[in-house]
């Protein structure tokens, strides 16, 4: 199906997920045809899934609960209806099917108050007081949505209507930073956000059937967010540096960008390759890879090894080697050793590796 | 032997009586009968090193020790400002006195020690000496931010009788007039405040008991014959430290140890309802010992040694081939000596308390005795397994990175536990004519 007419027949749907929260974009008292919430039954999972990015069954709207600013981050917090998600773990991907005392999926998002940069790749827990009583505390996995793109999320059980702590730790980034990013994000923190919950207004968020599109290559438009930043890459003309190709691997696309010398932070002499992975259709970061390369100049090899995940303020999330140059008519093949290690809601489980495995080379002749 | 056991009535009102403390918990303990006389102490009897306990406990047939399964920990701060007076010092060894006459030093009477803290002795001008190093708790992961004990001393009763530990906690805290028959003479609340009052056990069937807390999952996973809530043993002789080992050997300490004390929540749904059994042997233990099938239930079969010196060196290894790695094997990396010797002699059990509430929450108590506190904290650093999060994305800061998905550390604390000669409000320099 083509991706734009999809757009147009799901523009409603937009809007709607929109309306369930302080977040839209926009406002419309029409509601969509198909929205409905979720007391008729969640939909099964898609037979003849493809093997990458599908509109998925049905998609759920989310409330936003609040944001906070501690230390070096920024906070969002918002939740939806429990989900079933994919986890992954190395090479496998296992489903998560909602239990039946999980009343929520809670989604955070981590992200730079300067830059507005997203900060995938590091570890967060969250603790859930009711008053003083401890509800429940768990460490959440990364995950990829198509409304979201990267966040942290877990289903969670809640002990009925009330006023919540959600205390939100974020772990110091490990990820190789660089740029005015060196040394920051190098503590931990934590930040407590208020979660009023009631099942009835939980109930009211939207929840969409994708019926006669669900199955088919594409992906549901990325949910504008105004209260905080979203996880999308750079666009080709917004990185630095010289783009030398694109490619694409089970979905997953790869930019590839040459700059002059190595980020600050970076040991070494010569040319900077960066790959900025995004995925297909809704260019969100897909961060937790292991990749490596091989550049070769004729039969010289020039470079062969890891691309280190890195986070820099221009090139945002990538992963990069230094290499001596690039020059025209060397190729570079990308090679995924490791499928992104985030957790995949519905419609992103068989792409980036996942469930049917396969994240092909990418290979680019430069220019 | 506990006595207890065998009876469900008993069982029940012990489930929670060291927990909650106090007079009534202990005449429930002694009302419901069937109590063996406890046998009294003799103060002359005493090992010189407070935590000479090995001896005196129970082992395991592979001679594994095998911990008093009640435990209380008394943090407190004296009362006096400054140095403590000659007063202060002579009512709290008449305080300890009066337990080392009560109770005989073992399983089955009492094992007791107090230890004290860096900003206990700030106390005084002169520092401790050079064998001694003792900082400031600080925070060892790059993802916790807990809370520091930095209250003036810790005093740890442990027995196999629940009714003993709260016996000799009441005679400390003056609400008993005698301690297993011995007068009352003195006690520690004349000279100290409790700051905190936490409690434990350990042992076979004591947390399968205690697993309706909050941090199990309903399904009552906990196997009954395990000593720990996450389901194997630990503490295997062969993965311990001896007690020579971590003894001071020189200067007025000597004989004496440093602990380092935390506190750690558990949170276990996922560990036992996302994780197959395989994958908990992975996670706990190494790679290896999963796919060499070397655990077999709540790993007794290991007899004295788990085996994971033989699973260190190929750590990144099994970062790249399992996607995860093994929290034994992580610690390991920094828990020997260049002989091979163990260098920490861990002494953890389990807990219900939830530090600041009354609530009933799955944590673990966590002594670790070691000649250095740095020791512990390179083992702990080794734990993190930060250096593994760059072999691999598998593994994360705490996810498929041994058992950190499921432990917050919320307290931590660093003691001195000085030789039984100098356990009274010891000063720095206690053996040097100043």
């Amino acid at each position: 199906m083509d991706r734009r007419r999809f757009l147009q027949t799901a523009s409603a749907f937009t809007v709607s997920a929109a309306v369930a929260g302080c977040l839209g974009s926009a406002g419309s008292d029409d509601e969509p045809s198909n929205s409905q919430t979720q007391s008729s039954g969640v939909p099964s999972i898609v037979e003849n899934r493809p093997d990458g990015i599908y509109i998925p069954s049905h998609i759920e709207g989310m409330k936003m609960s609040g944001t906070a600013e501690q230390g070096d981050y920024a906070f969002g917090l918002m939740y939806s209806y429990a989900h079933r998600f994919w986890n992954v773990n190395g090479d496998s991907t296992t489903l998560t099917e909602i239990e039946d005392d999980d009343a929520i999926h809670l989604m955070a998002n981590v992200w730079d108050p300067e830059t507005g940069t997203v900060l995938p790749d590091t570890g967060l827990s969250v603790e859930i007081y009711q008053d003083d009583s401890l509800v429940s505390q768990e460490t959440i996995y990364p995950m990829l949505s198509q409304p979201m793109g990267f966040h942290y999320g877990a289903n969670f059980g809640l002990s009925g209507d009330g006023a919540y702590t959600v205390r939100l730790n974020v772990g110091a980034m490990t990820t190789r930073r660089t740029g005015s990013f060196q040394d920051r994000f190098s503590e931990p923190t934590t930040a407590d956000i208020p979660f009023e919950y009631s099942e009835q207004e939980r109930n009211e968020i939207s929840f969409e059937r994708f019926d006669t599109e669900a199955g088919t290559n594409g992906a549901v438009d990325p949910r504008e967010m105004e209260m905080m930043p979203d996880s999308r890459a750079p666009s080709e003309s917004t990185l630095p540096g010289r783009v030398i190709g694109t490619g694409m691997s089970n979905d997953a696309q790869f930019v590839v960008t040459v700059i002059e010398s190595p980020p600050a932070g970076i040991d070494g002499d010569g040319q900077y390759i960066a790959v900025s992975s995004r995925t297909r259709y809704n260019q969100m970061v897909i961060p937790a890879m292991g990749i490596e390369g091989t550049l070769l100049r004729g039969d010289e090899t020039v470079y062969d090894g890891e691309f280190t995940r890195t986070l820099d303020p221009e090139l945002n999330y990538h992963y990069g080697a230094v290499v001596d140059s690039v020059e025209s008519g060397d190729e570079l093949t990308l090679q995924v050793t490791t499928q992104p290690q985030t957790a995949r809601h519905e419609g992103y489980e068989t792409a980036f590796g996942g469930l049917m495995g396969g994240m092909n080379d990418v290979t680019l002749a430069v220019e | 032997m506990d006595s207890f056991d065998g009876n469900p009535s008993r069982r029940q009102i012990l489930k929670t009586a060291v927990a909650i403390g106090g007079a009534s918990a202990l005449s429930a303990c002694l009302n419901n009968g069937g109590s063996e006389p406890i046998p009294s102490g003799d103060p002359a009897a005493k090992p010189p090193r407070q935590h000479a306990w090995r001896e005196y406990i129970r082992h395991d047939k592979y001679d594994n020790s095998q911990l008093p399964k009640h435990q209380i920990l008394l943090y407190v701060n004296f009362d006096e400002e400054g140095r403590p007076s000659p007063e202060t010092r002579s009512t709290l060894e008449e305080s300890l006195t009066v337990l080392d006459r009560g109770y005989e030093w073992s399983n089955e009477g009492l094992l007791h020690t107090i230890a004290y803290s860096a900003s206990y002795f700030e106390r005084f001008d002169q520092s401790l000496p050079e064998q001694v190093t003792l900082p400031q708790p600080r925070a060892l992961s790059p993802f916790e931010s807990p809370t520091f004990d930095t209250q003036d001393a810790v005093l740890h009763l442990a027995s196999d009788r629940a009714d003993v530990v709260l016996e000799a906690e009441q005679a400390l805290r003056g609400e008993r007039d005698t301690a297993n028959g011995e007068s009352v003479e003195a006690q520690l609340t004349d000279v100290a405040t409790i700051d905190s009052r936490r409690t434990g056990f350990v042992g076979a069937g004591l947390p399968a008991e205690r697993q309706d807390a909050e941090g199990i999952p309903d399904s009552n996973p906990v196997p009954e014959d395990s000593p720990l809530f996450m389901g194997f043993e630990a503490g295997f002789k062969g993965n311990q430290a001896t007690e020579d080992y971590v003894t001071i050997e020189e200067g007025p300490f000597s004989g004496g140890t440093t602990m380092a004390l935390s506190n750690l929540r558990q949170r276990l749904d996922d560990w036992y309802e996302e994780q197959s059994f395989d994958e908990r042997v992975m996670e706990m233990f190494s790679p290896g010992h999963a796919e060499n099938d070397l655990v077999e239930g709540i790993g007794s079969n290991l007899e004295d040694n788990s085996g994971i010196d033989e699973f260190v060196d190929n750590i990144e290894a099994d970062a790249e081939t399992h996607g995860r790695v093994g929290h034994a094997q992580k610690a390991a990396r920094a828990n020997r000596d260049a002989e091979g010797n163990v260098k920490l002699l861990r002494r953890h059990f389990e807990s219900t308390d939830d530090i600041g509430s009354d609530q009933s929450v799955a944590s673990l108590h966590f002594p670790s005795l070691q000649r250095r506190v740095s020791d512990f904290e390179e083992v702990r650093r080794a734990m993190n397994g930060t250096d593994l999060t760059q072999v691999t994305p598998a593994i994360r800061q705490r996810v498929n990175n041994g058992i950190l998905e499921y432990i917050f550390v919320r307290r931590r604390g660093y003691f001195l536990i000085p030789p039984r000669r100098h356990r009274s409000v010891p000063m720095p320099q206690p053996e040097s004519s100043s």
